[in-house]
């Protein structure tokens, strides 16, 4: 019986090591507007969701992004995944586990990097700091000392260490915050907003680090919730983009952004030499065309055009032939890359007008 | 183990990192021992009539209710100082997103505080027997030993309980130093409470300090053995088992409120 105990225990260990590291099954999460007193005694009054029904699952390894406008519900997501706030409705699996039922567990193979610098005591050392927090997750005294060393040096922070923690810079606070994160050596670590506040220098450091810290890790899964699009574009192999509770979107940044130029349009910039567009038959709509300009160009002998098209790619191919068989030259074509700022508003302002419809 | 010395550690290392606060609240405890020697001064007689149950000793009786007194505060008030701390400074949330329980990191906080209250527990006991009449010949060790542990269970039963009611409504003091106020009045620091009127004697006997207060006050000036005080060991044992189980069911379920909720970090 005992045999048969180990063989279905190690069965359950070894589907939790292959399960995803979140797994977000219709997942609701409501508050209360009421007083604390009053919701203590009624807790359905006034009740305003923050979470409606949100689903997505996150494999193992890498780097995906939270994206959303503020009061989106990314930080009510954060706190439900890293066990500090219940769901009301749904299951949360993080690492294979329930965050209902297994907190305690999950929190020993989870990091959670904050931008909140006061959670640290002041007045102990950076040094300190870590060591109290290596205590609290179990890590041995040996093992803590060396990890902590090892942390500082990667960091950047070593000379700071023993020094109190109300000396120390913006950069360095949340420097250290990523070292506490990543103490345990968790297997996904949660960060929000890691880079808020910080000095572009500070910030492009801390991204490096974590990019470094994924090559050398493949296995370790990130998930950042972040208002720095630029900084999901570097980072993120996927995002997962909130709005008003509910995800709007979900991919890598490459499929979403074919997606909303295949909705919206592309731009291309074509120039070209020994060609006028006067009186040219341009391709039909139905190529995927949707509208040409003519730019002033920088040499007098150049023509610049601006096409605007669907993202098919016939019409391109279409216009570049007209150019061609016109007798003209083409010396360049650049397609803009729509910036992911613009895709998100666009998608954002998108939703908020067809939920407030 | 390991936990328990970190936490201790850490509390240790912020308090005396603010060291003019450290020493000019030692010397405030020292100056509470003049005034009482000159209260007692005041009083002018060597045997008080009301005190003769004790020995008579005004400066040795008050020494002891205020010193036990310390003692008690430090978990009435304590545990729901560490909780809103820890809300307001921003601490809390990173000490909830370890594995160990939050009931357990409230208790561990509380070592450096008890410890400090047991060094002026001693230091009053000393004051007494220097300037105070105490005689060391009437102290019994052990039954004073017990008595402050089965005192200081049973308080931190009371405290954490407190803790979880400022857990979820985040402000309490006002509630709590009105409460502290009635303790003491009825549980007899300053006086004995045969002093008070018939009913407000039968409340003190529902305050586990009234009970404390009395085995300690025989332990130490009567030399009276736990043999002797064991309807006091009793009734505080009882106390000691009771309050603690409450406090943690209480304050486990506030946590769980507060998860529920999410205002575990609110402030």
């Amino acid at each position: 019986m005992k045999a048969i105990n180990n063989i279905a225990s190690a069965k359950t260990a070894d589907s939790r090591s292959m399960s995803p590291a979140v797994d977000v099954r219709d997942v609701w999460k409501w508050y209360t507007s009421s007083f604390r007193f009053r919701r203590t005694i009624t807790p359905t009054a006034n009740l305003r969701p923050a979470l409606k029904g949100i689903s997505f699952s996150i494999p193992r390894g890498g780097i995906v992004g939270l994206l959303g406008p503020n009061g989106a519900g990314k930080t009510t997501l954060l706190k439900i995944l890293s066990t500090l706030i219940e769901v009301d409705k749904g299951s949360v699996l993080v690492l294979g586990r329930d965050v209902t039922t297994d907190p305690v567990h999950i929190r020993g193979h989870i990091g959670l990097v904050t931008s909140d610098e006061r959670s640290f005591y002041w007045r102990l050392t950076g040094r300190q700091n870590l060591k109290f927090f290596a205590t609290l997750y179990g890590l041995p005294a040996k093992h803590a000392k060396d990890r902590i060393a090892m942390l500082l040096e990667t960091l950047g922070l070593t000379e700071a260490a023993d020094r109190p923690y109300y000396g120390y810079s913006t950069g360095m606070r949340q420097k250290l915050a990523i070292g506490r994160g990543l103490l345990s050596s968790p297997e996904l670590v949660f960060y929000d907003e890691p880079t808020r506040s910080l000095d572009p220098l500070s910030a492009h450091n801390i991204r490096q680090w974590i990019l470094n810290n994924v090559q050398q890790f493949p296995n370790t899964t990130h998930f950042i919730a972040t208002n720095q699009l630029h900084e999901a574009e570097q980072l993120c192999d996927r995002v997962i983009i909130l709005n008003r509770g509910e995800v709007i979107t979900d991919g890598s940044i490459s499929d979403i952004r074919k997606e909303f130029e295949k909705r919206e349009h592309v731009i291309h910039r074509i120039t070209c030499r020994g060609f006028s567009p006067d009186g040219i038959r341009w391709p039909s709509a139905d190529s995927g065309l949707i509208d040409i300009q003519e730019l002033p160009a920088a040499d007098s002998n150049a023509v610049v055009l601006h096409v605007r098209t669907t993202n098919d790619g016939g019409a391109l191919s279409a216009v570049l032939d007209t150019v061609l068989r016109s007798g003209g030259k083409v010396l360049r074509c650049e397609t803009d890359v729509v910036p992911l700022d613009e895709i998100f508003r666009s998608l954002v302002t998108a939703d908020t007008r067809e939920k407030k419809s | 183990m390991r936990l328990a010395w970190a936490f201790f550690c850490r509390d240790a290392a912020i308090a005396l990192s603010y060291r003019i606060a450290f020493v000019v609240q030692l010397l405030g405890n020292l100056l509470l021992v003049g005034i009482l020697y000159y209260l007692s001064r005041t009083v002018g007689v060597e045997k008080v009539p009301s005190l003769e149950r004790y020995g008579g000793n005004l400066m040795a009786f008050l020494l002891i209710g205020v010193a036990l007194t310390d003692c008690v505060l430090v978990s009435l008030v304590g545990f729901a100082q560490q909780v809103r701390e820890s809300q307001t400074t921003g601490t809390l949330e990173a000490t909830l997103m370890s594995p160990v329980r939050l009931t357990v990191i409230l208790i561990y906080s509380s070592f450096w505080n008890y410890f400090l209250s047991a060094v002026r527990f001693l230091m009053y006991l000393l004051a007494g027997v220097a300037i105070g009449g105490l005689r060391i010949d009437t102290v019994n060790p052990l039954s004073g030993l017990t008595i402050f542990i089965l005192t200081v269970l049973s308080f931190m039963g009371i405290g954490i309980l407190w803790a979880a009611v400022v857990l979820l409504v985040k402000r309490g003091e006002a509630l709590m130093s009105m409460m502290t106020v009635l303790v003491f009045l009825v549980s007899g620091v300053l006086f004995p409470v045969n002093l008070l009127p018939g009913w407000m004697q039968w409340f003190s006997n529902l305050i586990p300090l009234t009970a404390a207060l009395e085995g300690m006050r025989l332990a130490i000036m009567k030399n009276a053995t736990l043999f002797e005080l064991g309807s006091i060991v009793l009734q505080l044992t009882g106390f000691a088992v009771l309050l603690p189980t409450l406090g943690i069911l209480g304050f486990n379920y506030a946590v769980r409120i507060g998860r529920r909720q999410g205002s575990l970090t609110q402030y």
